[in-house]
């Protein structure tokens, strides 16, 4: 009997393997199915990229304050905090006669406004629900924000194309990439910050309708379109891919009603919207970068009647026809090209031709190669932004080339031409970085569901174990729960015989898992690192660390600038290199000649040659110019090489650009060809304007014992120009660390003294008519009741 | 001087008069039977004030009129400098009331009148001291100087006391910050010694004497002046108070001349001695989270040290101070409240500083102070040490508010550190309402959540989306069906336990009883199901057909369950079968069983 008995419960437990199974299934099922499940992951993942982007772009908060940091950022916060006091349409009025004196700057025409609405909106919602935030606390915690909507709006992106897995991945890429940080810590409040997000929201709903063909996301996308015009002038990048999307899917032969619909749509929509904003105005159909777009439109239009025509027409009516549409398409382009030339539509400008060739710039226009972020991109810095997503990207694109489809055919033409773009200039990493995330993400993505689907399946071969199959079951469900029940169904079918036939060992399984799960946190290191060490100081409040791990904070700027702010009449007109006018103008409130907004060449040239000249010729400029201070950023004193000296020779070439006669560049360098401030410097150089105000006083300072007087520590060069008196300027202030000087520009009464008559001459006595009271002998100092000491007697106390 | 003589002179024509018109109109007479029997004046202008203390002796020289009061004058320049006075009774100190009062005689003259506690019995004498400090006397001079050179100052005044009664004597005595003294007036008798100047004795002295005082001397003191301090003291019944102070300062010395040279300023002590790089704020022992701050940000130069009393604050404004540099700053810290906020239910009594120390000898020009009370707070009452004026009620909107909280306003000009006095602020405030900010939040959450709720559960697109509504359809009808399964499985293995059983007891009977009620369940689950399928067949065929083969599979694992009952109930109970047999004839069915359960297991995972 025995045996029987056993042979039942045997089978018994053979049975119904599932009815544990399913009456479990049952009850989580009720609790949270499948799609539930499936949301919350998502929705968790989201969350903790968004927290951990924004928290990660902390950093300079926590080490120094909440303050906007460089110099862009001052001139949109103070245009934010100007449009939240003054009202939007006042801010679109507004003419600001305290920037580029005399000449004045039409804000509201000359700014993509896009980040001051967002930031004002967003302060005017807070401020209704009396919430009282500070501007400057949301314009410095706008980008971090905005991160969080680039990670939910890449994920978005990376589904429609890949998958969610994959989008998860680049979800959490792009919250803590170091190229995208770069530009969105908290405090670096710039265009670039909530651009990105645009950008990326634009690419998506541009994928989703081109998927769909419904108007209604076209017109999405036209919307977003939109607010990235409003936000950066990057939106040329968008206007010029999505045509070159919708030309390749043309040339693929790829057309579709779909996308028919959609970029008509798109097109017109995001024209007329685009031609809103002030500072866009009539360039989408007159400048040369706009007419790719609408290129592809005619274009498109032309294929979908073609097509239509086939339908309706015989072969040989096509043949006439396709004459005729070809004399039309010679002419439209022969007009194009007269119109150019007749200067209605403008050709292409210098920053766009810098794009293609990388010497441009350095001929013909200085002052956009004078800006560090306008350099090519060096392979250091790919891998610095980047990391190990710029090695895995290109697996990420090998997938999407080999399983092509219409929205893969974007990304692909997306990540070719940012790649391009990156290597051009360091400042378009920036764009490179969604795109590199996203294909890294399918990378990532792919790779491990390749790994643990295979791992799976060979479970099920080998437990045939109920009760553990089961449990798999369960435990596989979450992650199973991200596709959908018919896939899941399919991949049943087909993985089984698969799986019996692949030699994959757990090893190696393991051994890719773990590899992948390193090389990611490996990643997560380096960008915690790099955000913390290279993008989080705000440039203008500097750290210095002792030996000791003491941190000193050279608070220069500040000092200057608000000294500035308080002691300076409030209409004073400050000359400074163009890189700290918006600071002036944001942090002292006072009028600059030239700022960071470098659209007035010749004035800058100006200043530059003011800047290079002797104190005689400089000061009839400045003179005519009503400078009544000066601003230098001096380093010698500290070791500070981002000064004025050092950028001296950029100045001398904008303004031999605009003045050849007056500066040349050869002056300023030695026989040999160098630039030296030392005793060997070109005498040129030793009497301008440049170097007397950064060295005014200098010669005297002694750092310390072991180096001459004058020793200038961020050229490790004893100066040599040392006693040297103004005529013209005086020193109006210094700070601290010698950071900052400023002078005041003398009127001329003040050096030019008048011939008076000696009838009416008084002479005057000194202004301090306080006589020491004090003996000669006494003039030394002395103590008072000092006991005199006699030799070989007790010294003893005077009475006093 | 001859001017002033003659006034005087009118003065004491008018006074005469006066005293016969009005003699005993009782209030504001100068009273001709009190005399200031001595004088010490005592000038202090050491800092960039001048407090000026006098020791009076009074005597009453009537013969049976007891003097309950007198009264003070000040000189008519100094009305306007003028920040605070107070009178005490000597040698034990006791405050005197003192109020300001019009003398019909002198009409210009800002009379003072003192109350002395015990009136002052004919004959007899009684020592008073009177206390005022005025600002902005000290006039630099030269008015501007260069960076190195020492600040001189200029002060005039009297060097007699401006009493409106006689003064039988008196001294002056002057002290000054240093020995260096350029000039000084030489009305004698005078003597110098040291940093003190003294005048007199003089004697015999009429009323309202005057002799004009001239010193022009060095001082070297911060001449610093608080142009404007906002300060805003912020409760919270949650047991904070926030104080945040904003702070204009203008350097009033002599003015800067010519540049400010670094190189000099680091190299050379003497020429900073004219600057203010530093100061030092007192602030309550229990202040905690202090900021420094302006417009721009955090001034990173400052530091705390906590001593038993209080925390002191050395502030360094973001550059050296020197003369007509002016610098703003913002100054903030908490405290708890339960040091100065009482109540006793809903009645609320706040005691507070009006005005709080900013540096050692300061002037204040312009204070203005804000209240800002817990919202709801109402029957509010402000009671000051001294008068200023209270500016009109306003209200403040900050996080969670809805009707406002109220803000009371009070702005004074002209203040010192005298006036570092508290005021007290009582009013009613019902303790429920300081629910209202937690449920507040909840309740703007509890919406939220019923928003996404209601949001998610509603469908708002235009056309009907026909596929997946079956979809889901199907699915919602499969689960019936699986739950359905689920129980059918359920009866199988009570069937397999009731025939295990049976196999070990061989009762028939109990078996056929409890089976009756297993296939009871059976039939209605299958009947069921079969129902469900019917209403899928309109939805879905192709699962319509995989529910057909499942109730075909499952009627023919039915039919070897009945099989084996056979077996069991008329075969191995009454004993006809051979063990062998049984054996074979169990294991088939099994099989079959197994391959049948196999088949319905894969249709149902298909299902899932």
């Amino acid at each position: 009997m025995l045996p029987n008995k056993t042979s039942v419960i045997n089978t018994r437990k053979d049975m119904f393997p599932d009815k544990k199974s399913t009456s479990k299934q049952m009850k989580t099922s009720t609790l949270t199915n499948a799609a539930g499940l499936n949301s919350l992951i998502t929705f968790t993942v989201l969350l903790l990229a968004w927290i951990s982007g924004f928290a990660s772009r902390l950093f300079a908060v926590i080490r120094f304050e909440s303050i906007i940091h460089e110099f862009d950022p001052w001139f949109n916060y103070r245009a934010t905090a100007y449009m939240v006091q003054h009202g939007f349409y006042n801010f679109l009025n507004w003419f600001d006669e305290r920037a580029w004196y005399p000449l004045g700057r039409i804000v509201g025409g000359t700014v993509y406004p896009g980040l001051m609405i967002t930031s004002g909106s967003i302060h005017y919602i807070l401020h209704s629900l009396n919430i009282p935030v500070h501007i400057r606390d949301i314009c410095v915690f706008l980008a971090p924000i905005f991160s969080g909507l680039t990670a939910i709006s890449t994920y978005l992106l990376t589904k429609e194309i890949w998958s969610a897995g994959a989008g998860l991945f680049a979800a959490c890429f792009i919250a803590i990439v170091p190229g995208y940080i770069s530009r969105s810590v908290a405090g670096s409040y710039d265009n670039e910050g909530i651009a990105i997000f645009a950008l990326q929201i634009t690419y998506y709903l541009w994928v989703k309708s081109v998927k769909t063909g419904s108007i209604f996301w076209a017109s999405m996308t036209a919307l977003s379109y939109f607010y990235m015009v409003s936000a950066w002038g990057g939106y040329v990048f968008i206007i010029n891919l999505i045509p070159l999307h919708v030309f390749a899917l043309l040339i693929m032969n790829r057309f579709s009603n779909r996308l028919f619909t959609s970029y008509t749509t798109f097109y017109i929509l995001g024209l007329l919207l685009s031609m809103q904003i002030p500072f866009v105005g009539f360039q989408p159909i007159r400048t040369s970068e706009h007419m790719a777009a609408g290129g592809v439109f005619g274009l498109l239009i032309f294929v979908a009647t073609l097509r239509h025509l086939r339908t309706v027409l015989t072969k040989s009516e096509m043949k006439y026809f396709g004459g005729v549409v070809a004399v039309i398409a010679a002419i439209l382009l022969l007009i194009l090209i007269c119109l150019t030339y007749a200067g209605i539509v403008a050709p292409w400008s210098g920053r766009f031709y810098s794009l293609w060739d990388t010497g441009y710039a350095k001929i013909h226009i200085p002052i956009i190669a004078s800006v560090s972020e306008h350099q090519p991109t060096t392979w250091f810095s790919f891998f610095f932004d980047l990391h190990i997503l710029v090695t895995t990207f290109p697996v990420g694109l090998w997938y999407c080339i080999k399983r092509i489809n219409d929205e893969r055919v974007f990304v692909i033409l997306y990540a070719i031409s940012a790649v391009y773009f990156a290597g051009v200039m360091v400042r378009l990493m920036l764009t490179l970085t969604p795109v590199v995330c996203m294909l890294a993400g399918i990378a990532f993505s792919d790779l491990l569901e390749l790994f643990f689907k295979e791992e799976d399946s060979e479970r099920d071969r080998s437990n045939n174990g109920s009760e553990e199959e089961s449990e798999e079951e369960r435990e596989r469900s979450p992650g199973r729960a991200l596709y959908d029940k018919a896939g899941k169904l399919r991949r049943m079918r087909h993985e089984r015989p698969r799986g019996n036939g692949d030699g994959l060992g757990v090893n190696l399984r393991n051994g890719v898992v773990i590899g992948a799960f390193v090389l990611m946190m490996m990643f997560t290191l380096h960008c915690t690192w790099i955000t913390s060490n290279a993008y989080s100081s705000p440039s203008i409040v500097l750290a210095s660390y002792s030996n000791d791990g003491g941190r000193a904070i050279l608070d220069d700027f500040r000092e200057a600038y608000y000294w500035l702010a308080q002691n300076t009449p409030i209409d004073a007109r400050i000359m400074s290199w163009w890189d700290y006018g918006y600071q002036i103008a944001g942090m002292a409130n006072r009028t600059t000649l030239v700022d960071n907004n470098t659209w007035n060449n010749s004035h800058i040239a100006l200043v530059g040659k003011a800047m290079s000249s002797n104190e005689s010729a400089a000061y009839e400029i400045m003179t005519s110019l009503d400078v009544d201070y000066v601003l230098v950023i001096f380093g010698g004193m500290i070791g500070y090489s981002g000064d004025d000296v050092n950028k001296f020779l950029w100045m001398v070439r904008i303004a031999e650009g605009e003045h050849p006669q007056d500066i040349r560049e050869s002056d300023y360098f030695t026989e040999r060809g160098e630039f030296r401030v030392d005793s060997e410097g070109s005498p040129t150089l030793l009497n301008s304007l440049m170097y007397k105000l950064s060295y005014y006083r200098f010669g005297e300072v002694k750092i310390d014992y072991r180096s001459p007087s004058g020793y200038d520590r961020t050229r490790n060069a004893e100066i040599g120009n040392k006693n040297f008196q103004l005529t013209y300027l005086e020193e109006a202030y210094t700070t601290e660390h010698w950071l900052v000087r400023i002078y005041r520009v003398k009127k001329p009464n003040e050096f030019n003294r008048p011939s008076i008559p000696i009838s009416k001459r008084i002479v005057a006595r000194n202004a301090n008519s306080y006589v020491s009271k004090k003996t000669p002998r006494r003039k030394k100092g002395y103590i008072k009741g000092r006991p005199t000491i006699i030799k070989g007697q007790k010294p003893q106390r005077k009475p006093t | 001087m001859i001017n002033r003589n003659i006034i005087v002179l009118l003065c004491n024509v008018v006074l005469l008069v006066g005293v016969y018109v009005q003699s005993f109109a009782a209030a504001n007479i100068i009273d001709p039977d009190l005399n200031f029997k001595n004088v010490e004046k005592h000038i202090d202008l050491q800092s960039q004030l001048t407090k000026i203390t006098t020791r009076l002796i009074l005597e009453n020289g009537s013969k049976d009129r007891h003097i309950g009061n007198f009264l003070f004058s000040l000189e008519p320049e100094q009305k306007n400098s003028l920040s605070y006075i107070a009178a005490y009774r000597e040698p034990v100190r006791v405050e005197l009331k003192l109020t300001e009062v019009k003398v019909n005689v002198y009409p210009d003259e800002t009379f003072y009148e003192i109350e002395l506690k015990d009136p002052l019995s004919p004959g007899r004498t009684m020592s008073v001291e009177i206390e005022w400090i005025l600002t902005h006397e000290l006039i630099p001079h030269p008015k501007e100087i260069t960076q190195k050179e020492k600040q001189l100052v200029k002060y005039i005044g009297n060097i007699y006391l401006y009493a409106p009664y006689i003064i039988t004597k008196q001294t002056t005595t002057v002290s000054l910050p240093s020995r260096n003294i350029e000039t000084y007036t030489k009305f004698k008798p005078v003597s110098q010694s040291d940093s003190f100047i003294t005048y007199g004795p003089y004697e015999k002295l009429p009323q309202f004497s005057y002799e004009e005082l001239n010193i022009h001397f060095e001082n070297n003191n911060k001449f610093l002046t608080v142009t404007r301090l906002e300060r805003n003291i912020e409760i919270s019944h949650w047991g904070n108070i926030a104080v945040e102070e904003h702070i204009d300062l203008l350097h009033t010395g002599a003015l800067l001349k010519g540049s400010f040279s670094r190189y000099e300023f680091a190299r050379e002590p003497k020429s900073w001695e004219a600057s203010i790089q530093s100061f030092d704020t007192i602030l309550p022992a229990a202040a905690s989270d202090i900021y420094y701050r302006d417009e721009i940000g955090n001034i990173s130069t400052s530091h705390t040290r906590i001593k038993k009393d209080s925390v002191e604050l050395n502030l360094r404004p973001r550059f050296p101070l020197f003369g007509g540099w002016k610098t703003k700053y913002i100054v903030g810290y908490n405290v708890p409240s339960y040091e100065y906020l009482f109540h006793s239910g809903d009645l609320y009594t706040l005691e507070m500083r009006l005005l709080d120390h900013v540096f050692d000898d300061m002037v204040v020009d312009e204070l203005i102070m804000k209240i800002i009370l817990p919202e709801g707070s109402k029957n509010i009452e402000l009671s000051l040490p001294y008068s200023a004026t209270r500016l009109p009620d306003s209200l403040h909107y900050t996080y969670l508010d809805t009707t406002g909280r109220p803000v009371i306003s009070v702005t004074k000009k002209n203040l010192i550190e005298n006036h570092i006095q508290n005021f007290k602020l009582k009013y009613t405030f019902p303790r429920i309402l300081m629910l209202q900010e937690p449920l507040l939040v909840a309740a703007a959450l509890y919406l939220l959540f019923l928003l996404v709720i209601t949001y998610v559960r509603l469908d708002f697109s235009i056309d009907k989306d026909e596929v997946s509504e079956s979809k889901l359809r199907i699915a919602g009808q499969c689960e019936k069906i699986l739950a359905a399964q689920d129980r059918r499985v359920t009866s199988y293995n009570e069937l397999d336990d009731q025939l295990a059983y049976l196999k070990a007891n061989k009762d028939a009977n109990t078996f056929l009883s409890v089976v009756k009620g297993i296939n009871q369940e059976y039939k209605s689950t299958t009947s069921s199901i079969a129902e469900i399928a019917q209403r899928l067949k309109g939805e879905s065929g192709d699962v319509y057909d995989r529910i057909q083969e499942l109730q075909k599979y499952d009627r023919t694992l039915k039919e070897l369950y009945n099989q084996q009952q056979a077996l069991y109930v008329d075969k191995l109970v009454p004993g006809k079968i051979g063990r062998q047999q049984f054996v074979e004839a169990e294991a088939a069915i099994t099989k079959k069983k197994e391959e049948c359960v196999e088949k319905i297991n894969s249709i149902i995972k298909s299902l899932q």
